[in-house]
């Protein structure tokens, strides 16, 4: 008997990597994305591989999550990431009064850290501002927005998942209620096709309400943009927070001979078509300066917006425009929560999870699907990215 | 009071299923940081649902917007309209496989990227001046970063020789002349035979175009001429020590 | 998935790749000029071979054929051709300096030179020939 065949509907990082996990359990895995592969949120965040350390006080269980990968993906994938480690700055008393809060909540998540005096900083990272007063070492490290979830594409195919970017999800295939398939438009040729599938996962990141609403299913789920800023210069060899709650333009990351400032928070109803409000860019200089005095006045290579898909209340979680939602990450069976049966949504999170969520979604498949199969994820070393391509039959 | 700026756009248009390209003309505002990638994904959202761009990470860093505008490679989404004049022909990379529009097939630049083994990535420079004494410990051993070349394939569009399907093409030259200056455990006399062959380090004519086009700081083509000085320094001792030997002393 | 579409994205090229100018920059006008007067130079040797040759038919031919090369356009000819040889030969040997990994990162100067000598080359030869 033929093994269960799943839709992926989504060719972001969470994809990429469910596709993957599915495909090394035994199932027959289809993915369609209607851009190139992470053309939607994915590639367009600043590259960081969380330590966890900004979750520490606020979001634990995020932190946790985040520690745990961010080592588990340094061992599946390695030569994929600048692994030069993290500094927390801090720069005011305020600064100061959160390290203890810090420090410990770090403790207490599992996340290494080592304090640095304002001198034994400045000699680490001498792009730092000499006005400092102290900093914290974390194990952030900067990966490549793109190429890192290739690495699961590129493995996911090579093990004979079908992938099929530039394919665009028109609408499902339903039986009474339940789904089984998905139409399908191949935005290359303009050909319309349809797929049918025993389950169809909708991991779309911020426009999952949209496809879920084609089953007749919600997803309390906020899409929450906010504005990065590439400025021309390595002006930093680690990563470069702020020690603080949380706030705009907190973070500098090095990417090749780039600086990624960010980043910023609001809320919107449509992820398509986001505007770069210049009052954040603005931001973006300003506080990125604070930490970095050399991004002042740093030529501007690019700004643009993301969506972060953020789960909470539909109609806003409080006046923060996004910040206050956890930044941990959810599955939905929608047969459960909406009686459609066949669907299922993985949504929230961030970049550093993406194996995380394949792994609980995937566990929600096989359930539903009957598959007894371990996942094997953690362990399993990626095939390099180039591998996507070369790979590919014309 | 001024209407807002518009700007032509002269897109080149190709289905597979089309007996020939066309090229497409559309109006779109034009603001003074507006991009060639802004002004196609407008055209797109609000003009015409069927026209097909690749792009990934908006900030010239994933290399997957690569195209001609005005004929000259760019990347589109770090490439402004402001200052290409009106109208402006947007067209896809030369010498790749058309899948649909804009969007061609990056094959051709990862199965030449593939032999030379390209480690992703290689020891970093400092940044910035250190001006105390502290000592920065065991954090700072082994700075490292990311490899420049993001795989755009500008330079292999670019490239006058680049026709020649044999040809390795700057950007695996690039990476083969990173991999001898950096080793990071690949067989460096196995890069070296690669390159130092008629379809390989020698097939350049200089023209440079690829270091003038890439969006990275590459120097592909100084690369490749480094590639040669290391050739002809592995390869003359050793003829003329041959040489050497077979004269009688 | 990717189809193999049109071959080439091609779709305005009339000429061959290495003769299309948009877009281009100055090493590749170089590159194109090298090969353009190296193919001229061919012809130029080619044809001057063939003039020789009337040194075989006697004096009163050779010398009607340098008559004819006195008339200023052939004089013109003739600095166009210095200009072509000076380019072929200085721009060659920064290609044979540069091509086998030495200045490499003086390129840019080199070309700057040749292309000062060649100028001063086709001045003295155009004074010297037109003047």
């Amino acid at each position: 008997m033929d093994a269960p065949h799943v839709i992926v509907v989504g060719g972001g990082g969470t994809g990429g990597a469910l596709a993957h996990d599915l495909v090394l359990r035994g199932l027959r895995v289809t993915l369609v994305e209607r851009g190139e592969l992470t053309s939607g949120t994915t590639g367009r965040h600043h590259g960081l591989l969380h330590s966890g350390a900004r979750y520490a006080v606020n979001d634990p269980e995020s932190a946790v999550e985040c520690i745990a990968e961010n080592r588990i993906l340094r061992r599946i994938a390695p030569g994929s990431f600048e692994e030069n480690g993290g500094l927390f700055v801090a720069l005011t008393d305020e600064d100061m009064d959160y390290r203890h809060s810090f420090l410990a909540g770090c403790a207490a998540c599992g996340i290494p850290t080592q304090e640095l005096n304002a001198a034994e900083a400045l000699a680490v990272e001498p792009g730092l501002t000499p006005a400092l007063k102290a900093a914290v070492w974390v194990p952030d490290a900067t990966m490549d927005a793109m190429r890192l979830p290739l690495r699961f594409f590129a493995t996911a195919q090579r093990n004979g998942a079908q992938l099929r970017p530039f394919t665009e999800v028109t609408g499902l295939l339903t039986a009474g209620r339940a789904v089984t398939g998905v139409t399908l438009r191949d935005n290359l040729t303009g050909a319309e096709a349809e797929l049918a599938a025993d389950l169809v996962v909708n991991a779309t990141g911020p426009w999952c309400e949209r496809l879920a609403a084609m089953a007749g299913a919600t997803v309390p789920v906020q899409p929450s943009p906010g504005v990065l800023l590439a400025l021309v210069g390595r002006l930093c060899n680690l990563v470069v927070n702020r020690l603080h709650r949380a706030g705009d333009g907190d973070i500098v990351v090095p990417q090749r001979r780039l600086s990624i400032v960010g980043t910023s928070a609001w809320t919107v109803e449509d992820p398509d078509d986001l505007d770069v409000p210049d009052e954040h860019v603005q931001a973006m200089y300003r506080e990125g300066a604070k930490l970095v005095p050399a991004v002042a006045s740093a030529a501007e290579r690019a700004a643009w917006s993301a969506a972060r898909p953020l789960i909470g209340a539909i109609g806003g979680a409080g006046g923060g425009g996004g910040r206050e939602l956890s930044r941990t990450f959810k599955c939905f069976d929608h047969a459960v929560t909406d009686g459609v049966e066949g669907f299922v949504t993985i949504t929230g999170g961030k970049a550093t999870t993406l194996r995380a969520m394949a792994e609980a979604t995937a566990d929600l498949v096989c359930a539903k699907l009957g598959v007894d199969a371990p996942c094997r994820t953690h362990e399993v070393v990626l095939a390099p990215h180039t591998a996507y391509f070369t790979g590919r039959a014309a | 009071m001024s209407s807002p700026r518009t700007v032509l756009l002269k897109v080149f248009r190709y289905g597979p299923d089309d007996a020939a390209p066309r090229y497409d003309q559309f109006r779109v505002p034009a603001g003074p940081r507006t991009t060639v990638l802004d002004a196609l994904l407008a055209i797109r959202r609000r003009q015409d649902p069927s026209l097909t761009v690749r792009h990934s990470c908006l900030h010239g860093s994933c290399g997957t917007c690569g195209m001609r505008v005005n004929g000259r490679e760019v990347l589109a989404c770090v490439t402004r309209l402001d200052g290409l004049g009106d109208p402006v022909v947007v067209e896809p990379l030369a010498g790749a496989a058309v899948a649909g529009d804009l969007v061609v097939d990056m094959e051709h630049v990862y199965r030449r990227l593939e032999p030379v083994g390209r480690p992703l990535v290689r020891a970093s420079e400092r940044a910035g001046k250190n001006d105390t004494k502290a000592d920065p410990g065991p954090l700072l051993e082994d700075l490292e970063r990311f490899e420049d070349c993001i795989e755009c394939g500008l330079c292999l569009s670019a490239c006058p020789v680049a026709g020649d399907p044999r040809f390795l093409g700057p950007a695996a030259l690039a990476a083969a002349e990173r991999v001898l200056e950096e080793p990071r455990g690949t067989d460096g006399r196995a890069v070296l035979g690669l390159v130092d062959d008629a379809h390989g380090a020698w097939r350049c004519h200089l023209a440079f175009e690829c270091s003038a086009v890439c969006p990275a700081g590459v120097d592909p083509g100084g690369a490749i001429m480094r590639l040669r000085r290391r050739v002809l320094a592995d390869r003359l001792p050793r003829l003329v020590g041959r040489y050497h030997q077979e004269v009688p002393s | 998935m990717m189809r193999a579409g049109l071959r080439r994205g091609d779709g305005r090229r009339l000429v061959p790749r290495w003769l299309d100018p948009h877009g281009r920059h100055l090493g590749t006008w170089a590159f194109v000029a090298n090969r353009l007067t190296g193919l001229g130079l061919v012809v130029y040797l080619y044809l001057h071979l063939v003039i020789l040759s009337t040194l075989l038919r006697g004096p009163e031919a050779w010398d009607g054929l340098v008559e004819l090369f006195r008339r200023p356009v052939f004089l013109a000819f003739d600095v166009l051709l210095i200009v072509g040889l000076a380019f072929h030969g200085f721009n060659g040997l920064r290609v044979a300096l540069v091509g086998s990994g030495l200045l490499v990162d003086r390129r840019k100067g080199l070309l700057v030179a040749a292309g000062i000598l060649v100028g001063l080359v086709t001045l003295v030869a155009a004074v010297r020939i037109v003047g």
